[in-house]
């Protein structure tokens, strides 16, 4: 994305933490979430609705960077 | 709940640590959740059997067993970095990285949905391997298969509802997805966000795919498509979700 002009943020859990900085991603939140549940429980809009506006917030970053969103599952 | 082969109880079978912890990764006891204990020595499996068993037990007493969940998720944290080894071999590491600054203010941004979930809209199925209605359980199954296919790019009209969107994935447990999709594709989410005024507008459609596939292609012939694609419609940025 990045190459073709596109910014681009993304979401990893925590299992894999290091992927985005090995891979040089450009904008990665970093959730204390289990495999197939990147954005929080089913169920819970709240904290995943808060993990899109983290990542999106993003965007305005100028430089590679990797946060955690900081809530436990 | 083991097999039955050839007239045989796997049970009577005498079954190793090893065996016993393979066996949760795409054979006999398959399951996506547990498949990390794969990555774990028969050691780590065994402590983290004893911590399960404590969480149990102290979280019956508690009345809140939200601790055994704790515990599993530790350990499959631990497991995944087992499995990627040492970070200085890692396959797919790079130093020089494109970064493409942001030249518009979010609220007024077009926006792209990207995730490797599997998802797609009933009626219009993928059909991996040209099998129709493949169920889960023979994803999971065919995984081997499935890593060396190129990557089938499925289209989610923003405004799909919930009910009509479906989930098959090889590679992760997707119960999760499949009670509420919005635990990895957030599509309702940013319409919020844009009937909020946080978000200018969303790319019409979002795109999903089965992350288990070829990452050679991936980073090639296919990234370059997509990206290309994501230029094609206008968007100003990109929302990436892997599995």
């Amino acid at each position: 994305m990045e190459t073709a002009g596109v910014p681009s943020t993304s979401v990893y859990v925590r299992s894999f933490d290091l992927h985005p900085k090995l891979m040089g991603l450009s904008r990665t939140v970093i959730t204390d979430h289990p495999l197939g549940r990147p954005l929080g429980r089913p169920g819970d809009g709240a904290r995943q609705r808060a993990v899109v506006e983290r990542a999106l917030s993003l965007l305005s970053a100028e430089s590679q960077t990797i946060v955690d969103f900081g809530q436990h599952y | 709940m083991l097999a039955t082969v050839d007239g045989v109880d796997e049970r009577d079978k005498v079954e190793t640590i090893s065996e016993l912890r393979n066996s949760f990764s795409y054979g006999s006891r398959s399951n996506l959740n547990f498949k990390f204990v794969r990555d774990l020595s028969d050691n780590e499996f065994g402590d983290m059997v004893e911590e399960l068993f404590d969480a149990v037990a102290h979280g019956g007493d508690a009345g809140d067993i939200s601790g055994v969940a704790d515990v599993a998720f530790r350990w499959q944290q631990k497991a995944y970095k087992n499995h990627l080894g040492d970070p200085n071999d890692f396959r797919y590491a790079y130093d020089d990285v494109p970064f493409t600054p942001m030249v518009k203010p979010l609220s007024e941004a077009r926006i792209l949905l990207l995730t490797s979930s599997g998802h797609f809209v009933e009626g219009d199925d993928p059909e991996p391997f040209g099998v129709k209605d493949m169920s889960q359980a023979e994803a999971e199954a065919r995984i081997k298969e499935s890593v060396k296919e190129p990557p089938t790019l499925s289209r989610i009209p923003i405004d799909t509802p919930s009910d009509q969107i479906r989930v098959r994935h090889g590679g992760y447990p997707v119960q999760a997805a499949i009670a509420d999709h919005q635990v990895v594709l957030p599509h309702e989410h940013l319409r919020a966000m844009v009937a909020d005024g946080l978000i200018g507008e969303l790319v019409e459609d979002a795109y999903s795919f089965v992350g288990a596939a070829p990452q050679g292609l991936m980073r090639g012939k296919v990234g370059e498509e997509w990206a290309q694609m994501a230029r094609d419609l206008h968007a100003d940025a990109a929302l990436l979700v892997p599995i």
